[in-house]
């Protein structure tokens, strides 16, 4: 329990005097999670759409590679992501491999799942009288999709928080080919591991607190709107 | 000139045939109301002359465009948003110009009495100021059909007043209704008896 403790202890002062490796790892962790869930939301936003509304050949097939693609475990993601960029994978040429930018494709593979499936259901969810009533007040196509996004925008929130949430605390993508080099790709999940793993126990305990703030605060955020869609309910 | 002309119309759902009408021809500018029990086809009939609903036999002529008629719901949905978001959408879909929609807007608004919650949320309404609220979004597009579903219930006698000059204000527009009682002879709608799918077979089949 002491070691705990003195972890915390210590993870306190680290934080209070501003730690530069602590903070840099933490600023690194944020900008790749937030870019990568930022892609994956231009790109997955308009695909849960077609799924949740439109009917199209292999529809169920993609559906079920998105649903199954929302538990894909993050090593697996880092493998797929090694095998690409490695110097004999089909994208080698491009030299990403432990670099920031391999860990925003993994995280990318990671987020773009879970945002088409959930937003797929939220659309798929929305009163039938939606649809109508935009299209009988005289909506085209593109302005009955805006307001599907529109009602189902806190639907919508949830699943880019989830994402989010699932990128920013996960280690396999980053730890694979990111590699964990200090000052290019150490975020705070392999920071964590490494400090731990080396017996550096207050600045572990430092990482994982930052880590679980910014948890704890997409979690608030997601069980929030999760209230103000219940008290919305027609 | 006829807005409407319908020839043996049938809709089936799940082999069960919920409306059938034989014939039924409106004309340009008239209102209708179609009067019947529940379970008599009335809402299914505004679906198909609406669009909504496109699974049918016989046929459906409708000489407005998509455009330029508009169905109300039997319960009417909002858009998150205000009230006033709600109000200005079609008008927006149609790329009015912000000068007429604010015109339009303020007249609609006062025909109804909603200007007083126009900035409410329009999830926070009550049945009464919900239906109110739809029926002026339909009809602030001034369209030249008009369907709606049921607009009078949920309404007190004042409200119906105002839906009844409001349906007047719009003399251009041919306005068809669902009610399964008679409306208001102030709102000067021609009565239709709508029977139910089975009933209109065996009538058909006694008179032949």
């Amino acid at each position: 329990m002491d070691l705990i403790w003195d972890g915390v202890r210590e993870a306190v002062q680290l934080l209070i005097r501003g730690d530069a490796a602590v903070y840099d790892a933490a600023m690194r962790s944020l900008w790749i999670s937030s870019l990568a869930v930022l892609l994956a939301a231009v790109t997955a936003l308009p695909c849960g759409m077609l799924l949740g509304r439109c009917r199209f050949r292999g529809r169920r097939a993609l559906l079920l590679l998105c649903r199954i693609g929302m538990s894909f475990p993050t090593v697996f993601v880092g493998l797929v992501c090694f095998a690409l960029f490695s110097r004999r994978g089909p994208l080698g040429d491009l030299q990403w491999l432990y670099t920031p930018w391999v860990i925003v494709c993994g995280e990318f593979l990671l987020a773009f799942p879970i945002i088409a499936s959930l937003s797929q259901g939220a659309i798929r969810s929305l009163d039938p009288r939606v649809g109508e009533t935009a299209w009988t007040l005289g909506a085209g196509l593109g302005r009955r999709l805006m307001t599907y996004v529109s009602e189902a925008r806190v639907g919508i929130m949830l699943a880019i928080l989830t994402a989010f949430s699932r990128c920013i605390t996960e280690l396999g993508i980053a730890m694979m080919v990111g590699g964990n080099l200090s000052g290019r790709t150490r975020t705070l999940a392999t920071a964590t591991a490494l400090e731990t793993g080396q017996g550096d126990f207050g600045r572990g305990v430092a990482m994982s607190l930052i880590l679980l703030v910014v948890a704890a605060i997409v979690t608030l955020m997601i069980i929030t709107l999760s209230r103000e869609d219940e008290d919305t309910e027609w | 000139m006829a807005m409407i002309s319908i020839r043996q119309l049938a809709v089936k759902k799940q082999d069960r045939e919920i409306c059938y009408l034989p014939d039924l021809r409106v004309a340009e500018g008239s209102r209708i109301a179609l009067v019947g029990a529940n379970g008599s086809g009335k809402s299914t009939l505004l679906r198909v002359i609406a669009g909504l609903e496109c699974d049918f036999q016989g046929t459906c002529e409708v000489a407005a465009n998509h455009r330029d008629r508009v169905y109300v719901h039997q319960t009417p949905y909002l858009f998150r948003g205000t009230v006033e978001d709600n109000l200005v959408y079609g008008g927006k879909v149609r790329g009015w110009s912000q000068q007429l929609l604010s015109e339009r807007c303020h007249d609609w608004m006062e025909r109804f009495k909603i200007q007083e919650f126009a900035r409410s949320s329009a999830l926070q309404l009550s049945g009464g100021e919900r239906r109110r609220v739809a029926l002026a979004r339909a009809m602030i597009l001034e369209p030249q059909l008009l369907l709606l579903d049921e607009p009078l219930a949920d309404l007190d006698d004042q409200a119906m007043e105002w839906v009844a000059e409001a349906c007047r204000q719009l003399a251009d527009t041919t306005i068809v209704m669902a009610s399964p009682l008679s409306p208001p002879d102030t709102m000067g709608f021609d009565e239709l008896s709508m029977l139910s799918a089975r009933e209109a077979r065996a009538k058909e089949s006694t008179a032949s």
